[in-house]
């Protein structure tokens, strides 16, 4: 429990600092010191600047909000599809239930990366860095919910062959009545499925971004960065470009320590 | 007679759900807001006459319908579609790719296996669980496989291999220390070590006859966490396997190809998965 609570005011401390790095005056991801390139750190850039000039501090400041953001909201649509699915399922008649559940074979049966590929490959070719930002997690939620779903469906059914359930559906409760009274004992279940996708979503998307499939430049994100990490000329010339990685590590081990332990 | 229905009922659901991966990632393709948009309609060779018929042979080939017939008629007659960027029958890119990526997974997997075997027996020698075995595995784990695989390449030491076994021992280590534990500390193995049977003995009866449909499950989840390792290792150190022909034609928007290894992808998965579930049966009766 004190790791989880230590672990959490440590990420909200780094929400805020890149919060204030980014918004800091003058700052932007997307500024260019064209006579900058590959510099090292200085007072102007703390952190040094990438082969284009911007500042190494402000984009992984932006990126850690961008991803942090996208992917807790990711896992919300994951896990508020899972509970409706999982929870449908449950207490719909059996032929309904197991069709749910067939749909959520069908997606288990297909790889993660391979669908995700597929579907950013048939973006139209002008989409905007925003829009790809968007699309990227929202196609994570897409494909995320069915291993959630399976696990709540587990649960709903405990709690349809719960005594307490069959003495309510026996006196006459209503569908919406029975989801009011089920879902809140679903929260234990459902936070700890909300927790786990954050950090799965956000090792996704730098998956996808290192192959070149993920969020557009100029914005920055992990997986965008994690794409320096390749030119071997630019590794040896400032050790500032291990930065992106060596955070991406520390705020996937500070959400695991959290999900682990909720 | 139970059995035979029971295993034509799981072959009819397999059958099922690969027709439906099929139906919903050609629906998921059409829907794609891009689809009908062509890489070589950005080509300057191309002259308007060119593009026009481009946007014309996409546009006659943008139902639903007639998608799924073509892919259907392409995988009964063996050629699994043509692939837009090489222009050749997509089998002739996919099978000698296929043996490269068997490979590849098959010692992947079973130098993980004996790594994590070896690990969680190590581990579960000591009482508790030990911060030696556990850290290392989460600090993997919290690690894009992509990193994991560049920062090897830059190392100049490991191959894909390497990357793909360290990979998956992470995860089934965390699965197995856990089953182990679990299963070494029940009332009647404590009572068994109190008597001075063998820990061998105790291992071969009482453990793994209680855990296999657990190591079954474990077996089929190994092969989905390699599928999806596939791409960046393969990419990274341009392995010329299905991975890398996969993420080619994401690039290049090539979707038979793409279609083609996601169904050869999901029909992998669905087909161990229901070997996974028939030995579990098995073990279970």
């Amino acid at each position: 429990m004190r790791g989880r609570v230590l672990a959490s005011w440590l990420l909200l401390g780094m929400v805020l600092i890149a919060i204030a790095v980014v918004a800091a005056p003058g700052s932007s991801y997307s500024n260019q010191d064209r006579d900058l390139p590959l510099a090292g750190s200085s007072a102007h850039h703390p952190a040094g600047t990438d082969a284009l000039g911007r500042d190494r501090m402000v984009r992984v400041a932006a990126a850690y909000l961008l991803c942090l953001a996208g992917a807790i909201c990711a896992s919300a649509i994951t896990t508020a599809a899972a509970a409706g699915v999982g929870t449908l399922s449950a207490f719909s008649p059996e032929s309904l239930g197991r069709l749910g559940m067939l749909v959520c074979d069908v997606f288990l049966a297909l790889p993660w990366l391979f669908l995700l590929m597929m579907v950013r490959s048939a973006l139209p070719l002008t989409t905007s860095p925003a829009h790809s930002a968007a699309i990227t997690f929202l196609v994570l939620a897409t494909l995320g919910w069915p291993a959630c779903a399976r696990a709540v469906y587990r649960g709903a059914c405990d709690l349809r062959n719960a005594e307490w359930v069959l003495q309510v559906r026996a006196g006459g409760l209503r569908g919406r009545q029975i989801a009011r009274h089920v879902l809140p004992n679903l929260v234990p279940l459902l936070i700890p499925q909300f927790l786990i996708c954050i950090p799965a979503f956000i090792i996704a998307e730098a998956n996808l971004g290192a192959l070149g499939l993920g969020i557009g430049e100029p914005l920055p994100s992990w997986g965008g960065m994690l794409l320096e990490l390749d030119n071997s000329a630019m590794l040896l010339q400032t050790r500032w470009v291990y930065l992106p990685i060596a955070l991406l590590i520390l705020i996937l081990l500070l959400l695991e320590a959290i999900a682990v332990e909720a | 007679m139970k059995s035979a229905v029971s295993l034509l009922r799981r072959l009819a659901r397999t059958v099922l759900v690969v027709f439906l991966v099929v139906f919903g990632s050609t629906v998921l393709i059409r829907f794609a807001p891009g689809y009908l948009s062509d890489v070589r309609e950005m080509d300057a060779r191309y002259g308007d006459a060119a593009r026009t018929e481009l946007s014309a042979e996409a546009a006659r080939s943008s139902s639903v319908r007639q998608m799924l017939s073509t892919e259907m008629s392409a995988w009964a007659n063996g050629s699994l579609g043509l692939s837009r960027q090489y222009d050749v029958p997509v089998l002739e890119l996919v099978l000698p790719r296929l043996a490269v990526t068997g490979s590849l997974m098959l010692r992947a997997i079973v130098f993980a296996w004996s790594l994590a075997v070896g690990a969680s027996l190590l581990s579960n020698a000591g009482r508790n669980p030990s911060l030696l075995w556990q850290a290392p595995t989460t600090l993997l784990l919290a690690v894009p496989t992509s990193a994991i695989a560049t920062i090897c390449l830059l190392a100049g030491s490991g191959g894909p291999v390497l990357v793909m076994t360290l990979l998956l021992a992470a995860r089934d280590f965390k699965f197995l220390d856990r089953l182990l534990r679990q299963a070494w500390r029940s009332p009647h193995l404590l009572q068994a070590k109190a008597q001075g049977l063998t820990t061998l003995h105790l291992v071969r009866a009482h453990i793994l006859p209680n855990v296999a449909s657990q190591l079954l499950a474990l077996a089929t989840l190994s092969i989905v966490t390699a599928l999806s390792a596939l791409v960046p290792v393969e990419v990274i150190f341009s392995v010329p396997g299905l991975g890398q022909l996969a993420w080619n034609a994401a690039m290049n928007r090539d979707l038979p190809v793409l279609l083609a290894v996601t169904m050869i992808m999901a029909i992998a998965v669905t087909c161990v998965g229901m070997a996974s579930d028939r030995s579990a049966d098995w073990q279970g009766a």
